[in-house]
């Protein structure tokens, strides 16, 4: 990079000479074109998140004689523009140089939108390394925001971020010390927890080295069990369906009147699965990181997610949203976790509809003027509803208050599109308080959930995929039924003019139970149990 | 006439009471409202008898549009539906007493099935009275809040109804073509398998599979197993969050295996 000495200044540059005029100089500079240092350029990677994606963005620092000046293109938006005044007052208050001269820095690719402030480190190490005439390191990155004083903060999205400059080969990575956690999940990534931006530059310098942030790879941990079931009272029949929802993740509907313990039986779900994989929590770990709700220091949390939304919740509050570009929803809160439904009828119907396609295909696509973004939405469904408005239809504590027409009503508003997608449905039932008085006898999760891990291996090893993922071929492929069960499967088809899909929803539910009988072929028991969760259909 | 939620085993009631009284000849008359109404409309025309719905909306406003077909199939077995109101007039919460009272008028006797405490079936049986007719009631369940009222009124001295011959006794018309209403329950016989089951099985309330396995001591995949076995034979059926036990063929079951009843 040119760094010739301007033999009209005199000095390198003229950033210590802050009292006097530049301009001045400039206009002679301008005109002994070669003698002054006439365009100085320093290149440096950031990244622009979009969604749960990192793009690669290439600050570049033009310095050039002219009107002192700081220009900030390639397609900045309001927030990346602020940034000019925080790199100014950082770099100055770090006691770097900050060029006085033209300088105009670009953000290339210069057609990707630019926004927030995970810049401004990019952008302030660009322009001190121009100023010093240095540049930067190849593959090494740059992600934070930064305060006034230069030091370095929290921005959101740095695991999405570092991510994506892992793949594009970035080698080296400064993030804020809060972020260090965070970023240091990558692997193949050596990570620098910088202080303030005077550190950054004084390392590039080699002057004060940094030592890389020493967190080692992620481990794979077992995340708690908050809620066992051993501390479920009675409740045999909606139990068991927990135990067949975790094996063959199926989703679940539990009917049945307030108090019944219904919100209590889904919290003991996520403890019935398998301790999540690396992969899963790196991915349920990006959703956080670009909401920025995850802890610093502890960004990896092993324990499966658990969501429940009030039911007054927006489209754009489940399945995500936001005005440019979308923000993840509740669906990808629960990714690899539970999402949890409750009054599933006093969801606004087009909230509802909204699920369709995170529930068909565990991801959700939403787009808003900034463009398409996808979320991960591998969650699993538990809904819970009363019977009837009043909810005291199946209690006989109370009569039942509702008229018929609100009943019907109720129940039509049940049976949806998204009941339709759900394979197992129970009644919970007021648990008697004798049986409630009696010791604790059920089966810990701990128990429940070595079976669901027998069960699920014994469906991985075969198809590749949990049951309740087979389609209609996959099923006459992968789940033979032995004569007796597919007569009761039909019969029962015949009685209740059950639909295509009820027919297939059913048989997964029998594939499921005889994969926790061992992986054999589905009997007959394994139907008529299956059929014994099925509510809604005679509504549809 | 009786509650429009009533109990399954209220509707079995209604069904079974008008079927065997069109069998003796008696026209049955009711509201074509849901539940009790409906049941006993059904029970006139499987029975194969005359049924008079008498409307609390226009003749030409059929309430609720649930019952339409129903409707259509009284006139079609050569039944009468009647309004005392102008055409078009629609559901009116004031004009339901209104069309209480005529069809007690209409009436020789009347039977309540089925009323909660304070209901409208009540005071139509007041009405009824005030008309010089007969009241009679169906006892019901000491569990069930739908029979407190039906308790009430035999506790007020209206006549007992146990069958459709309690009924014809007090219409002094003695009549021989009854079937036995304390029969079993059908498809109890013919699943052996679940008889351990259907003896805990209650025709008015509803029972929880966990709970029928607690009290059998049996597995419960077993037990949902076997319910659906019964289901499927039409011994029992889903209902208000349990299963519940048959008593005769249920309308809209659609079960085969129930026999003809």
């Amino acid at each position: 990079m040119a760094c010739l000495v301007g033999p009209i200044v005199g000095t390198r540059w003229p950033a210590g000479k802050r009292g006097r005029s530049p301009v001045f100089i400039g206009g002679v500079a301008g005109a002994v074109f070669g003698l002054y240092p006439a365009a100085v350029v320093a290149s440096v990677l950031g990244c622009q998140v979009h969604g749960l994606e990192g793009h690669p963005v290439e600050v570049q620092v033009d310095v050039s004689a002219g009107v002192p000046g700081f220009f900030l293109v390639g397609l900045a938006t309001g927030s990346v523009r602020e940034a000019r005044e925080r790199v100014r007052a950082a770099i100055r208050n770090s006691g770097l140089p900050f060029p006085l001269r033209r300088l105009t820095v670009n953000l290339a690719p210069a057609e990707l939108r630019k926004e927030g402030s995970g810049l401004d480190l990019a952008i302030a190490v660009g322009v001190s390394l121009a100023a010093l005439g240095r540049s930067s390191p190849p593959g090494t990155a740059f992600l934070g925001e930064l305060a006034l004083n230069g030091q370095v903060r929290h921005v959101d999205g740095v695991l999405v971020a570092a991510r994506s400059l892992a793949r594009h080969g970035v080698r080296d990575l400064f993030v804020a010390a809060s972020d260090a956690a965070e970023a240091a999940l990558v692997e193949r990534l050596r990570v620098f927890a910088a202080p303030s931006l005077a550190a950054v530059v004084a390392h590039l310098g080699g002057e004060a080295p940094i030592p890389p942030y020493a967190g080692g790879p992620p481990r794979v941990e077992e995340g708690a069990v908050e809620h066992d079931l051993a501390e479920v009272g009675g409740q045999e029949a909606a139990r068991r369906a927990l135990e067949v929802a975790a094996a063959g993740r199926h989703h679940l509907l539990l009917c049945g009147p307030p108090g019944a313990g219904k919100t209590m039986l889904a919290r003991c779900l996520p403890g019935l699965l398998p301790p999540m994989t690396l992969e899963e929590a790196l991915e349920l770990a990006e959703v956080r990181s670009v909401l920025g709700e995850l802890p610093a220091g502890r960004p990896l949390d092993w324990t499966r997610p658990f969501r429940a939304p009030h039911h007054s919740i927006s489209t754009a509050g489940l399945v995500g949203g936001g005005s440019r570009l979308a923000v993840p929803g509740e669906v990808s809160r629960a990714t690899r976790g539970v999402l949890f439904l409750d009054e599933l009828a006093e969801f606004q119907p087009v909230v509802l509809q909204a699920l369709r396609q995170p529930l068909e295909e565990g991801r959700v696509v939403i787009t808003r003027s900034g463009g398409p973004v996808t979320y991960p939405a591998h969650f699993q469904l538990v809904a819970a509803t009363n019977l009837c408005p009043c909810g005291w239809t199946g209690d006989d504590r109370r009569p039942c208050r509702c008229t018929p027409g609100a009943v019907q009503a109720y129940q039509r508003a049940l049976s949806g599109p998204i009941t339709d997608r759900i394979d197992l449905q129970v009644t919970v039932p007021r648990t008697p308080p004798e049986v409630l008085g009696r010791e604790a006898s059920g089966e810990p999760s701990r128990t429940v959930r070595a079976r669901v891990e027998r069960a699920r291996r014994v469906q991985l090893e075969r198809q590749g995929v949990l049951n309740a993922g087979l389609r209609a071929a996959d099923l006459r492929r992968w789940a033979p039924l032995r004569p007796a069960a597919r007569a009761a499967l039909e019969r029962w088809a015949e009685a209740r003019g059950l639909t295509g899909r009820g027919f297939h929803r059913a048989w997964r539910v029998a594939r499921t139970l005889a994969d926790l009988d061992g992986g054999g072929p589905i009997g007959e028991e394994h139907v008529l149990e299956a059929l014994g969760y099925r509510l809604l259909e005679r509504a549809a | 006439m009786g509650a429009r939620r009533p109990t399954p085993y209220g509707e079995a009631v209604a069904e079974r009471l008008a079927m065997d009284l069109v069998r003796a000849g008696v026209v049955v008359v009711s509201g074509l409202a849901l539940g009790i109404d409906a049941a006993a409309h059904e029970g006139a025309l499987a029975g194969g008898g005359l049924t008079v719905a008498v409307l609390g909306t226009g003749i030409d406003v059929v309430y609720p549009a649930a019952n339409a077909g129903l409707a259509a199939r009284i006139l079609a077995a050569g039944g009468t539906l009647l309004s005392q109101f102008p055409d078009g007039t629609p559901p009116r919460r004031g004009n339901f007493p209104r069309r209480n009272w005529t069809m007690a008028a209409l009436s020789d006797l009347v039977v309540v099935v089925e009323a909660a405490e304070g209901s409208g079936a009540l005071i139509t049986a007041d009405a009824a009275l005030s008309l010089n007719r007969t009241v009679m009631a169906v006892p019901g369940s000491v569990f069930s809040a739908l029979s407190v009222g039906c308790h009430q009124l035999l506790r007020d001295g209206a006549g007992l109804v146990q069958n459709a011959r309690d009924v014809l006794a007090e219409l002094q018309s003695p009549s021989a073509v009854l079937d036995d209403p304390m029969r079993l329950p059908e498809g109890a016989a013919a699943a052996p398998a679940g008889g351990g089951l259907l003896r805990h099985l209650s025709d008015v309330h509803p029972v929880d599979p966990g709970e029928l396995a607690r009290r059998l001591g049996l597995p419960l995949p077993e037990v949902l197993a076997r319910l659906t076995r019964l289901e499927l034979e039409g011994a029992v059926r889903r209902g208000g969050g349990g299963y519940l036990r048959v008593q005769r063929r249920t309308r809209g079951c659609g079960m085969h295996g129930a026999g003809a009843g």
